[in-house]
């Protein structure tokens, strides 16, 4: 186990090497430098910017310079806000982010984990052709397109839910509606198949020839063993969820991590992208090892070392 | 017909069977034919996808609009309208209606065609009213209260004449005056463009990956997958996008960013299909006849794991008409007034609140499209398992 996890960061330590390079040189071929904007600098002022955030070093320099603060969690300073680091700005928009991110995570699990065991017990009946129905408008219809039409809908038209912000505790329906309505569909669809496949297996003949109780039989020996490939999935779901929330946050004006990173884009202050980029990437790798762990613990048949070979 | 002897048209007798003739066994191909004909959802997707490509490429040479030409004056425009009707001394009739979102009357005639925008008289910011003459009758519009109403001189409220569908602009115009349709269709072409080469450079590099990787093995496939396994764990949006960033937004930048970036699936399924094929004995034949590697894998392997590819590529299209119109929506995807499924829909929410219909196009067809592929996705994946039916 321990040298499992110890393997597993050493090739986290090597993709975020990779992505820190991948993300620096590409953000070194954008044409044109940081400061390059409508009004002109004075040569001068120019030279003396460049001086003071290290580009007038050779491109091998400055790589070395910025892998060197990295590993002590410094991502660098904004070029289009001065004064402002990366770090704070991650640290403003965190919490937002992570709220309705983790609300959502909790929502896919509470909300498409019932709806896919409904959906298989009742096979063929009307609860498992209307939760299939609505599975498939979810997973069809793109998250802004969701986000959009449910601001009209509940905001605008019944004024149930403010438009934006999250002054309010109900100004959280929608956003965590939105970014979790794919993968609420998605994991019931997931769940209903696998469950169903589950029930055709001897040991549930067994289970039920023993003359166990319904429930015991469902949770078990049912749900446990068809929970599988669901676990399987969260990694990518809560890639999904960080990376949905960049609209999200746009359309809902959530202070968050995800409009961060676009206003970044459309300032096109470089630093800021590659920063948090990295940041997301750093995110993404942890949540995908615990999830893998927890794969192990509710699976004790996977046998760590030799998936890790 | 003439050399087949008597005795061969002679009655079997009864009690007695005809040999039974069997037919010819369906091919691989015909038996995926019937099983994807089968399947309604799959089909209604293909014949929807078709009439979408076609209305698509086609649909805008047949409309007097175009993407790019704005007429302020017609701005905001809805697809249907409730007319009002107003004859003068003289017996002219003026039909009009009332755009109840920036009060403005535009004058249609009875079929429902455009004319042109009403000049009204001076406008009364206190009392918040605006006079409008036709001949020697005089309408006020009172906008004080909403909603908005339309006053004759004797203070009674102008009875509307029935709905009626706008002619000139079938869907609208958005808030530039552009025709709403118009821009849907050039916007599904350039969806649909970006979806598909994306997806065709993708598959290239997929299957070529995957198949060197697969039929190479050993050292150079663990090296290979090793490098797969560390793209996989980047998350891909973000790379789209920061590719987006340094190509600069574009059609063609767009379609390089999300081709070069999503083949990761592909190559996988390729790898896998190959090693599984690799070991039969028709590849043994084929190396022993001296076959070299490329023609085994173009001819025998790639061939044979046709199946999956093929589903895999029609679920590629929906994630890239996605991914595109996520990134037009953010801002980084086509520029205008190029229009994209997902700059229409962002274009769209900035007016969301007044006018609702600009949103319900682009919503609508990304919707519909998504779902087509979706069921044919499926379609195909179930016609073109083996192990189903048979």
């Amino acid at each position: 186990m321990f040298t499992y996890i110890l393997n597993r960061l050493g090739m986290m330590l090597v993709t975020l090497w990779a992505i820190v390079t991948l993300t620096f040189f590409l953000m070194h071929a954008v044409p044109g430098g940081p400061f390059v904007s409508e009004r002109m600098l004075a040569p001068e002022i120019a030279a003396a910017l460049n001086a003071k955030y290290g580009l007038n070093l050779p491109i091998w320099e400055q790589y070395l310079n910025y892998l060197g603060r990295i590993l002590t969690f410094d991502l660098g300073p904004s070029f289009k806000y001065p004064g402002v680091s990366i770090n704070s700005m991650i640290a403003a928009g965190l919490p937002v982010t992570l709220q309705t991110g983790l609300l959502a995570v909790i929502c896919v699990v509470a909300l498409g984990v019932p709806l896919g065991v409904i959906a298989a017990l009742n096979r063929n009946r009307w609860p498992d052709t209307t939760v299939m129905f609505i599975a498939t408008l979810g997973v069809a219809i793109p998250s802004y397109v969701i986000a959009t039409v449910s601001i009209y809908v509940f905001a605008l038209r019944l004024g149930w839910v403010p438009t934006f912000g999250l002054d309010d505790w109900r100004g959280y329906f929608l956003p965590v509606f939105a970014l979790s309505g794919f993968w609420i569909s998605f994991v019931s669809r997931l769940t209903r198949s696998s469950l169903l496949e589950t029930l055709e297996q001897d040991y549930m003949v067994t289970a039920r020839a023993k003359g166990l109780r319904k429930g015991q039989i469902l949770f078990k020996h049912g749900l446990r063993n068809s929970l599988l490939p669901v676990v399987t999935v969260l990694g990518p779901v809560v890639a999904n969820l960080i990376t949905g929330s960049f609209v999200i946050e746009q359309i809902f004006a959530l202070p968050g991590i995800g409009r961060q990173f676009v206003l970044s884009i459309t300032n096109r202050d470089y630093t800021a992208i590659m920063g948090i980029t990295i940041f997301y990437a750093a995110i993404l790798m942890v949540m995908i090892l615990i999830v893998d762990l927890l794969y192990v613990w509710l699976d004790p048949r996977i046998k760590l070392t030799k998936a890790a070979a | 017909m003439t050399d087949i002897s008597p005795e061969m048209w002679a009655k079997v007798p009864a009690g007695e069977k005809a040999a039974p003739i069997p037919p010819p066994a369906p091919t691989y191909g015909q038996e995926v034919r019937r099983r994807l004909w089968a399947n309604k959802p799959a089909v209604v997707s293909i014949v929807f996808i078709v009439l979408l490509v076609i209305a698509a490429f086609f649909g805008p040479y047949f409309s007097p609009h175009t993407y790019f030409k704005q007429d302020l004056k017609l701005a905001n425009i809805p697809p249907f309208f409730e007319t009002y009707a107003v004859t003068d001394g003289a017996g002219e009739t003026t039909r009009f209606f009332l755009n109840a979102s920036n009060f403005n009357l535009y004058e249609v005639d009875a079929e429902g065609n455009m004319l042109g925008l009403l000049r009204g008289g001076r406008k009364d910011m206190i009392k918040k009213s605006q006079p409008y003459e036709f001949g020697d009758q005089t309408l006020t519009l009172d906008y004080s209260k909403l909603p908005v109403r339309l006053l004759l001189e004797d203070g009674s409220e102008v009875r509307s004449s029935g709905w009626s569908w706008n002619r000139t602009y079938l869907f609208g115009t958005d808030q530039l005056g552009r025709d709403i349709l118009v821009r849907q269709l050039y916007g599904a072409q350039i969806s649909l463009t970006v979806a598909f080469v994306a997806t065709l450079v993708n598959f290239f590099i997929g299957v070529f990956y995957g198949g060197i990787a697969g039929y190479m093995g050993g050292k150079v496939d663990a090296v290979m997958m090793r490098f797969v396994e560390i793209i996989s764990t980047i998350p891909l949006t973000l790379y789209v996008v920061l590719l987006m960033v340094v190509f600069d937004s574009g059609l063609l930048s767009i379609i390089v960013a999300i081709g070069s970036v999503f083949w990761v699936d592909m190559a996988r399924i390729v790898r896998g299909q190959i090693l599984s094929l690799k070991s039969q004995d028709y590849v043994a034949a084929a190396r022993t006849m001296g076959a070299s590697p490329a023609r085994i894998l173009t001819r025998h392997l790639l061939p044979n794991s046709i199946g999956p590819i093929i589903v895999t590529l029609t679920m590629l299209i929906p994630s890239a008409i996605f991914i595109e119109s996520f990134m037009s929506f953010i801002g980084l995807g086509v520029t205008p007034p190029l229009a994209s499924w997902g700059s229409l829909t962002s274009e769209a929410v900035e007016t969301l609140r007044a006018y609702p219909h600009q949103l319900f196009f682009p919503a609508a067809a990304i919707s519909l499209t998504m779902f087509a592929f979706n069921f044919l996705g499926d379609g195909l994946r179930d016609a073109l398992d083996p192990r189903v039916g048979r």
